[in-house]
């Protein structure tokens, strides 16, 4: 069940315009890319992206850049902290009148998980708190994949990255549990925070696009399928987007004032182990020997979510 | 001391290979150093990696400036001064291309100073291990062979070392260590031999840098990025039947990298230039009317 669009009903709505050139060294078949892209094209330009380091630090490699935006780079503890000095400076010189108030940029923080979850998460905390007017993109590959692939605080349980190795003492690989940034988001109060999916451009861009209105902190975080990290061919990223929302791994949902709302509930959820199975980060899950036992616990964590969900915000049947 | 370069594009697996003929010159009593390049090691971008081999513990660090053996996974690597392939050749007592070509036709082509040898390493991975798989187990068993390391049961066992480390099945390893081994027997034969010289000296050198203005890493031009042409990293091409196409929008919608508009008429173009070839296009187009080219260059 979706539900129903505001600002764009299909893909032949999808804006034309390219914010975005080709040529960038990302991966082939990188989520996180096609995330921005789509972000970029509900923003319809005047933007100015504040780029944590992660995986998009080679987005711009001197001389080459494919943004047709600005671009701002910093550590991977500080972007916020960027887009507040950038929030500033564009206040201050619209108020002097060196600035036309219609040459505004909107801000835009662009991180990975590994920046927003672990190194950067006081300083998005803070800017939150100030109420700073900024959106924040955070692409979900759920590990620090630009410097290959160790475990993030969005390694999802069950999960091997580099350094959570499925090992005969550590069987399951990752055993800690991803960070829930939506609820992290949501204890600040901020106007609106959303999950992302590039399986779904459509609900992706209505969603920006009705945050345009609001003023304050925007902030989205998308699954960014990583077919290296993840082991899994470039050509499936969409397929494996498509089973994480219709296995309820990865749900999509948005809150505005905090009030949450599904955008997307998958009626017969797919068994989780069809998702697992596309990727080779969870191979070890089902081969020497099946891991029962976390396999069922992973599943589990998902039917647990969305039985609260059906509590919540489906009139009972 | 004995210094190997591997050059390949991300995904090709030549960090593994430089590990593999490591790990193999372990295993036979040598003192043994690999390393990759670090930073842009991205899946299809022009990446290095470095094995250094000696009788006694090894001291020098960082990219091999004086390789004694070169390995090329792809071969539009050398029409690409970034990759680095030639630094450094006249010191190479071979330079190994994965090509179909003959390595006589390639020297005259490269008129570099140093031997040249092809083999078609990418044919044996398609048709012992099958599409979309690395080579790293052809290309370690390759500079094993070049190196004079052996016997073939060493190298073989550091092939699987490698492949067990990096979580493959047991009947993937089974295919790699075939291809492995056809293509230490190939290369067995051949009579160019890296010398094994003396250790090299280092230099440290201090670093000049430019001042103000010169040194700001500012970039002025907006989304210039499209003359870089990761068109190359392509290994197969997407092609699209304008005839059947329904001009629904999904492939332009998917493309990670922006290389499909939309023309006048709203039919999909692909910018060919660009196109990494990850085929996420022809693997959702919902008529099925793109199809897939292997490209000729690449691999």
């Amino acid at each position: 069940m979706k539900t129903k669009r505001e600002f764009i009903h299909n893909l032949k709505e999808l804006p034309r315009d390219e914010l975005l050139a080709p040529g960038s060294p990302l991966c082939a078949g990188c989520g996180g890319l096609l995330a921005l892209r789509l972000l970029l094209k509900a923003l319809d330009g005047n933007v100015a992206v504040v780029n944590a380091a992660g995986c998009m630090t080679l987005l711009a490699v001197y001389p080459y850049t494919p943004l047709r935006t600005s671009w701002l780079y910093t550590t991977m503890g500080s972007a916020p902290a960027g887009a507040q000095g950038i929030r500033d400076a564009l206040d201050v010189l619209i108020a002097k009148g060196r600035l036309p108030r219609e040459e505004d940029l909107r801000v835009v923080v662009l991180a990975g998980d590994g920046a927003t979850l672990d190194i950067g998460l006081s300083s998005l905390s803070g800017a939150i708190h100030r109420g700073l007017d900024f959106y924040y993109l955070c692409y979900d590959n759920e590990a620090f994949g630009n410097t290959g692939f160790q475990m993030s605080a969005a390694s999802p349980y069950g999960s091997r990255t580099a350094t959570s190795p499925a090992t005969p003492l550590q069987a399951a690989g990752t055993l800690q549990q991803k960070k829930d940034l939506f609820e992290i988001w949501r204890s600040h109060h901020p106007p609106y925070a959303a999950t992302l999916s590039t399986a779904d451009p459509v609900d992706l861009v209505d969603k920006v696009r009705r945050a345009t209105r609001l003023r304050g902190p925007k902030l989205f975080t998308a699954l960014a399928v990583c077919p290296p990290g993840w082991g899994s061919a470039p050509s499936r990223g969409f397929e494996i987007a498509k089973l994480a929302l219709d296995t309820g791994v990865w749900p999509l949902k948005e809150a505005i004032d905090g009030k949450v709302r599904h955008t997307y509930i998958p009626q017969r959820r797919r068994p989780l182990e069809e998702y697992l199975r596309t990727q080779r980060r969870f191979a070890h899950l089902f081969s020497p020997q099946r891991q029962e036992d976390v396999l069922h616990r992973m599943q589990q964590a998902v039917d647990a979510y969305w039985d609260e969900v059906q509590r919540h915000e489906m009139p009972p049947r | 001391m004995l210094r190997i370069r591997f050059h390949g594009r991300g995904g090709h697996g030549v960090k593994t290979a430089s590990r593999i003929v490591g790990t193999a010159a372990f295993l036979s009593g040598f003192y043994a150093q690999d390393s990759p390049i670090y930073g842009a090691e991205r899946r299809g971008a022009a990446v290095a990696a470095y094995t250094r081999i000696d009788t006694k513990p090894i001291c020098e660090r960082g990219a091999v400036a004086e390789p004694d053996l070169i390995l090329v996974v792809d071969e539009t690597l050398l029409a690409d001064p970034a990759a680095g392939v030639r630094v450094g050749c006249e010191f190479a007592s071979a330079l190994l291309v994965n090509s179909g070509k003959e390595g006589t036709a390639l020297a005259t082509e490269l008129r570099l100073p140093c031997p040249i040898l092809t083999l078609d390493l990418t044919a044996v991975v398609l048709a012992v291990v099958g599409r979309g798989s690395a080579q790293s187990a052809v290309l370690g068993a390759a500079a094993c062979a070049l190196a004079g390391l052996g016997p073939l049961e060493r190298v073989l066992e550091a092939v699987q070392r490698e492949l067990v480390e990096l979580g493959l099945e047991a009947d993937e390893q089974a295919r790699n260590l075939e291809a492995a081994r056809r293509v230490y027997a190939d290369l067995s034969a051949v009579p160019a031999r890296p010398r094994l010289p003396a250790s090299g000296q280092v230099e440290l050198h201090r670093p000049t840098l430019a001042k103000g203005a010169a040194s700001r890493p500012i970039i002025l031009a907006v989304g210039n990025a499209a003359a870089r042409h990761t068109g190359r990293w392509r290994v197969f091409r997407p092609v699209i039947d304008q005839e059947a196409c329904t001009r629904c929008g999904v492939c332009f919608a998917l493309c990670p990298d922006g290389a499909i508009t939309l023309d006048e008429r709203a039919y999909p173009v692909i910018d060919y230039e660009n196109c990494k070839g990850c085929m996420m296009c022809y693997q959702e187009c919902p008529v099925h009317c793109i199809s897939e080219r292997q490209e000729v260059q690449a691999w």
